[in-house]
């Protein structure tokens, strides 16, 4: 049986060994500064003054906008490569995307109609 | 695996499409209707599932689909005609409740219903793991979300209790997804294949065991066998009861369908294994579904303890094994569905607005409503197992099939155990007829709610009449099954 699972252990062993490398290695190579400036502690926000914790609360609106965004999302994953393969696969190709489009419009218009993207 | 030929062959889901286009339909409509006009949602669901159900009985859905992943039979269609008679008859009954508590929310339900209905369409048809996984999340998730649906900004209002009702179910939802998921990794490493077929045939190592019994485990948290049940009580209580008695009767068989699949399908040929296991988990989902109904005083508690005690006797039809088993298995299930519901649409007449379902409060209903306490006390009555409505046959069916089996004991614990689940269904028959009230007021029930019960009532009565028709169409599912 051993010989089965070898594969999968020298795989979990690479992963783990893989993690702890980098860890001890960062802290084997990593140039230690002697000065102790405060802003060497400080989050890098692309230049902004970083201003609050990262524990704030967020908009509900923005899950609602997100789960359209994936809507779309998921449209783009599926239209590409059927773009590239539909000459080869005919007509039930175009059936069923046009199907699966309008499942995904049906979707749209539903966002669309319950106001899911009205800002109040 | 490889073999395409079956890739496209879309026959044996006709009726599953036919779902999916229904959710479509009620997602189009639900769109196109104004705010306050959209009672006709439910009513649509209910004439679709209805017009679905009648076609069965025309289309010929047997064959292999998906490369051989799904797998129609006459067993396959035998749970679909009760998913999908349930589905028409909740809807149905259940129109009213949602048009007066959640009126700009209608949509939204049926189409959780229609997308459980059809993940549990699916899974008496999974020849594959993942399918079997697909079809079992598509039926749980949505069903958390309807147990949800009264709540409201109102802390304290009619739907209080549905946070604590769905959180609940959600949980063990969640964790028997985990474990049944873990268990069919194991099951995959073990094997090394998908195909439910392939399982048994595998080097038998403890991984493959521990799989299997990790799939178990999994699957009992779904049909709430002891100890796996703590949810259901607490989840019954405080969803709104149509979808309770939903929830009481099609994922229960559902998750049985998946018990015979994993265990007779798959590892029929491994019986010695899993047998004492098995017949460990019925046994005391016997004992305790029927000890604990006892001291219950709300009819919601009561009815889902004793639906405990009931997925112990259909358990017991389950790990017998026999092809005997599968058909008392499949007309136990329909008589559980047509009477269950039935005794859950009642509640709901009864109890409609109520905070809770008290026993106190259908003290005197045969003044207030004589037949609706007529109906509840068929259904009570079946649920105990008197001769001559459906729950009869189905009890002695089982105890006839385990007798045969060679498990004569079981028998014995069965048949003593439906001596005590009588004293206590009596309990919430006593309150209807024996208790009266100064001034009777009558009970408000609308008139689909009406016919559902009506419905489930003609079912009660006339399988236990004339039960022939249906021991025929579950015999000829039966052997079906494992074929």
């Amino acid at each position: 049986m051993i010989d089965v699972w070898a594969p999968a252990l020298v795989f979990m062993a690479l992963s783990l060994a893989m993690g702890v490398g980098m860890v001890v290695a960062a802290r084997v190579l990593a140039v230690k500064s002697k000065d102790t400036l405060p802003t060497r502690t400080v989050t890098y926000e692309s230049g902004e003054e970083a201003k609050g914790t990262a524990w704030i609360r967020f908009h509900p609106r923005y899950y609602v906008v997100a789960l359209v965004f994936v809507l779309f999302d998921v449209e783009a994953v599926f239209l590409l490569p059927w773009t590239l393969n539909v000459k080869g696969l005919g007509w039930f190709a175009i059936a069923e995307m046009v199907v699966f489009l309008g499942v995904l419009l049906l979707g749209w218009g539903y966002a669309l109609r319950k106001g899911a993207l009205r800002w109040q | 695996m490889t073999d395409t030929s079956t890739l496209t062959n879309f026959a044996p889901l006709v009726l599953d499409l036919m779902v999916v286009f229904t959710a479509l339909l009620v997602l189009a409509t639900d769109i196109l209707l104004p705010a306050g006009r959209k009672k006709g949602l439910g009513q649509l669901t209910a004439v679709a599932l209805a017009g679905i159900l009648g076609l069965s009985f025309v289309v010929d859905t047997s064959g292999l689909a998906f490369s051989g992943a799904y797998e129609g039979s006459a067993w396959t269609l035998f749970f679909k005609r009760l998913f999908l008679g349930v589905g028409a008859l909740v809807a149905l009954g259940g129109t009213e409740h949602v048009d007066q508590r959640y009126p700009g929310r209608q949509g939204e339900l049926w189409l959780l219903l229609l997308s459980t209905l059809l993940g549990m369409m699916l899974l008496p048809g999974a020849r594959n793991l993942i399918l079997f996984v697909v079809a079992f999340e598509l039926m749980g998730l949505p069903l958390v979300l309807m147990a949800a649906w009264p709540k409201t900004e109102d802390a304290d209002g009619p739907g209080r209790k549905a946070p604590e009702a769905a959180l609940k179910l959600y949980v063990v939802s969640a964790a028997s997804t985990a474990i049944t998921g873990m268990g069919m990794a194991l099951l995959f490493g073990a094997s090394g294949s998908l195909a439910l077929a392939d399982l048994a045939g595998a080097p038998q190592t403890p991984l493959l065991w521990l799989g299997l019994f990790t799939v178990i485990a999994g699957l009992s948290f779904k049909v709430g066998a002891v100890p796996f049940h703590q949810w259901v009580p607490d989840t019954y209580e405080g969803a709104p009861t149509p979808v309770v008695g939903f929830l009481s009767v099609a994922p229960k068989a559902a998750g049985l369908a998946a018990f015979a699949l994993i265990l007779l399908e798959a590892f029929g040929s491994a019986q010695a294994r899993w047998l004492p296991v098995m017949l460990f988990l019925t046994v005391i989902t016997l004992v305790v579904g029927n000890a604990l109904a006892v001291p219950q005083n709300d009819a919601k508690r009561l009815l889902a303890y004793s639906g405990i005690a009931q997925i112990g006797y259909m358990l017991i039809a389950v790990v017998i094994g026999t092809e005997a088993g599968q058909a008392v298995l499949l007309f136990y299930l329909a008589g559980y569905a047509v009477t269950n519901l039935g005794a859950f649409l009642v509640i709901e007449a009864v109890t409609g607005d109520a905070p809770d379902a008290d026993l106190g409060r259908f003290a005197g209903l045969y003044q207030r409503a004589p037949g609706l306490a007529f109906a509840l006390l068929i259904f009570l009555l079946s649920l105990a197992g008197i001769p001559f409505v459906v729950g009869f046959w189905a009890k002695l069916y089982v105890f006839m099939a385990a007798y045969e089996a060679g498990l004569g004991w079981l028998v014995g614990l069965g048949a003593a155990l439906s001596i005590l689940a009588l004293f206590y269904y009596l309990r919430l028959a006593k309150a209807v007829y024996l208790r009266s009230v100064d001034d009777p007021q009558p009970v408000a029930a609308g008139g689909g709610l009406k016919l559902a019960i009506w419905l489930c009532l003609a079912g009660t009565i006339g399988f236990g009449a004339w039960p022939a028709p249906v021991v025929d169409a579950a015999r000829a599912a039966a052997a079906a099954f494992g074929g």
